[in-house]
């Protein structure tokens, strides 16, 4: 089907495999960094760097979805980025909470990485071998995505209530509904950039540079929700280090537009058809 | 009941009609959802266009972003700085505004250089004065459904007890799903392919095949708004209205502690109500237009 982009694999200039050590690596560093730092200055400031953590697994993520969404997948786009977040909340839940029953809040992302990992591997099987999907990289693809989606929770999760506690995520999080800004901008983070740039002439650098761009749009509401649970100076730092990263990727991904659109004009009248 | 609680769930029916009307015209100017298919083949199918091409996932997600970014930046500044409701409902809105703003400019440039082999150049006029068209229908939206959130959980005598996030995250997706079923029809059935015989259906033939000059000059997406208007944003409207309205009427005649049956009864009672009566439309359009006659060449003016 031409609607969903090519069949048969999405060609690639950075390798999957990479890019997820890249994703999982950076986030997983990221969501430490910022909680040691966290608690050993006994501050809130460096929640910021949850939510660029968020945007490394997000990276990885939409770049699974471009992988499994490549065999003709077209309207399915949205509903695999809502799997990954629906995925990865069940993976933060249970590791948040495992990790407070077992006495080390630090122990959190790693169970949460195992267990989305092995999660979405077996709704992969099931996507494979029940439901007949027939795509080869489906298990690959939706581990992925759970562990994308889980590591981007965590992050944004990290951003607004500060640090790991399965108590404090939440107060800050759960109870005051902020659970549905990250989910849902966390959701078009991942399924966006594919979804925005479909068809048969997509890249690979400029989908993934327009995820870059919608998780620092996240990172934004995420800074407001960090001003009512953190004060004003967390959340505003975090808001205006989403707001550069913004700007500076969407100009990078403008940049792209006019690399590779047929033609980037003013105004015109209708171009003459290819066929 | 009393009267003032009434007052709120007219005051709701109202904001989600007005939600619903503007969900399906801003849906509708920038061809998301159901007609995004055929906008997206004309390109292929050698039809290059000067239409809006704004794919942002699903209806239903994107609108659930807008109306929790609007819900989420209220309560925040509504919690933290106790800002008067309005002015931070007001606030919350633009900021949604901005995000569908953005997320609407680059599904825009994305798909219409994704599709470079056909020739769709990325009119950069198209989106600077269709953009603000865009978010400024998706402004409305935003702010009817967190006012609408914001009623139900600060102002109705049994309050929700959900945060105000994630209610307007749930009448999001619910706008979403009825814009997307209800008004879109009217634009990607009628107006892409105005120029068929009413009702004849989408032949896989005329795929891609859709109107791209308007009664003056090239058809672009304002155009459709002016379209859509007159009949697809109403409907929309009055679908998610209803919607609203008589989800609450239910629990605000009937306590939902004390009188849950009733209430329950009552939805039941609703739901029955909508399929005999759409039961009756299918069938009296069907008797009053018939089937469709085989092709038999064009018809002479």
């Amino acid at each position: 089907m031409s609607v969903g982009g090519s069949a048969g694999g999405a060609p690639s200039a950075y390798d999957p495999k990479k890019l997820r050590m890249y994703g999982l690596v950076g986030s997983v560093v990221g969501i430490y960094l910022g909680a040691i730092l966290n608690s050993a200055l006994d501050t809130t400031v460096f929640s910021f760097i949850g939510a660029i953590a968020a945007i490394f697994a997000v990276v990885m993520g939409a770049n699974a979805v471009r992988r499994v969404c490549a065999y003709g997948i077209g309207t399915g786009v949205p509903s695999i980025g809502m799997l990954a977040l629906g995925m990865g909340i069940i993976a933060v839940m249970f590791g948040l909470s495992m990790a407070e029953t077992l006495g080390s809040v630090l122990l959190g992302p790693i169970i949460i990485l195992i267990y989305a990992g092995v999660f979405g591997y077996i709704i992969g099987v099931i996507a494979n071998k029940v439901i007949k999907f027939n795509i080869p990289v489906m298990e690959e693809g939706n581990a992925d995505l759970s562990m994308a989606g889980a590591l981007a929770i965590l992050g944004w999760s990290f951003a607004i209530s500060g640090t790991l506690g399965y108590v404090d995520i939440l107060n800050n999080v759960l109870m005051t509904g902020y659970i549905a800004i990250i989910f849902i901008a966390g959701g078009l983070a991942i399924l966006h950039p594919f979804n925005a740039n479909l068809g048969p002439d997509e890249k690979q650098d400029r989908t993934l540079v327009n995820a870059i761009m919608v998780s620092a749009l996240a990172m934004i509401a995420t800074g407001i929700a960090a001003i009512a649970t953190q004060g004003l100076a967390s959340g505003l730092l975090q808001l205006v280090i989403g707001f550069a990263l913004w700007f500076y990727f969407f100009k990078m991904y403008y940049r792209l537009v006019k690399r590779d659109a047929a033609a980037v004009v003013g105004t015109g009248l209708l171009p003459p058809a290819v066929q | 009941m009393d009267a003032f609680s009434m007052g709120l769930i007219a005051a709701m029916g109202a904001l989600a009609t007005v939600a619903g009307a503007s969900e399906d015209i801003e849906s509708d100017i920038g061809s998301q959802s159901n007609p995004n298919s055929q906008v997206q083949l004309a390109a292929q199918v050698g039809n290059p266009h000067r239409i809006y091409n704004k794919a942002i996932s699903g209806e239903p997600p994107a609108n659930a972003l807008w109306a929790a970014t609007a819900a989420m930046v209220a309560y925040t500044l509504i919690t933290a700085f106790q800002m008067p409701a309005l002015l931070a409902l007001v606030a919350g809105a633009s900021v949604a505004a901005l995000f569908n703003g953005v997320f609407s400019i680059s599904s825009y440039f994305g798909r219409n250089s994704s599709q470079a082999r056909f020739n769709q150049w990325v009119y950069m006029d198209i989106v600077r004065y269709t953009t603000p068209s865009i978010m400024a229908h998706a402004w409305i939206t935003a702010f009817c459904i967190a006012t609408i959130s914001y009623i139900m959980v600060y102002m109705l005598p049994t309050p929700h007890p959900f945060p105000m996030p994630i209610i307007a995250l749930i009448w999001g997706l619910a706008v979403g799903a009825i814009g997307s079923s209800v008004g879109d029809i009217h634009y990607g059935g009628e107006r892409e392919f105005q120029n068929r015989q009413f009702g004849c259906g989408l032949n896989t033939m005329l795929s891609g095949q859709i109107v791209r000059k308007a009664e003056a000059g090239l058809r672009n997406s304002i155009d459709n708004a002016w379209f859509c208007t007159k009949f697809g944003g109403p409907a929309t409207g009055m679908g998610f209205g209803l919607t609203v309205f008589l989800d609450n009427w239910r629990t605000t005649i009937f306590d939902p502690v004390t009188q849950a049956s009733l209430a329950i009864a009552m939805g039941i009672f609703f739901i029955i109500l909508m399929v005999v009566y759409n039961n009756y439309i299918e069938r009296s359009v069907r008797a009053k237009y018939g089937p469709y006659p085989e092709y038999k060449g064009d018809i002479a003016a």
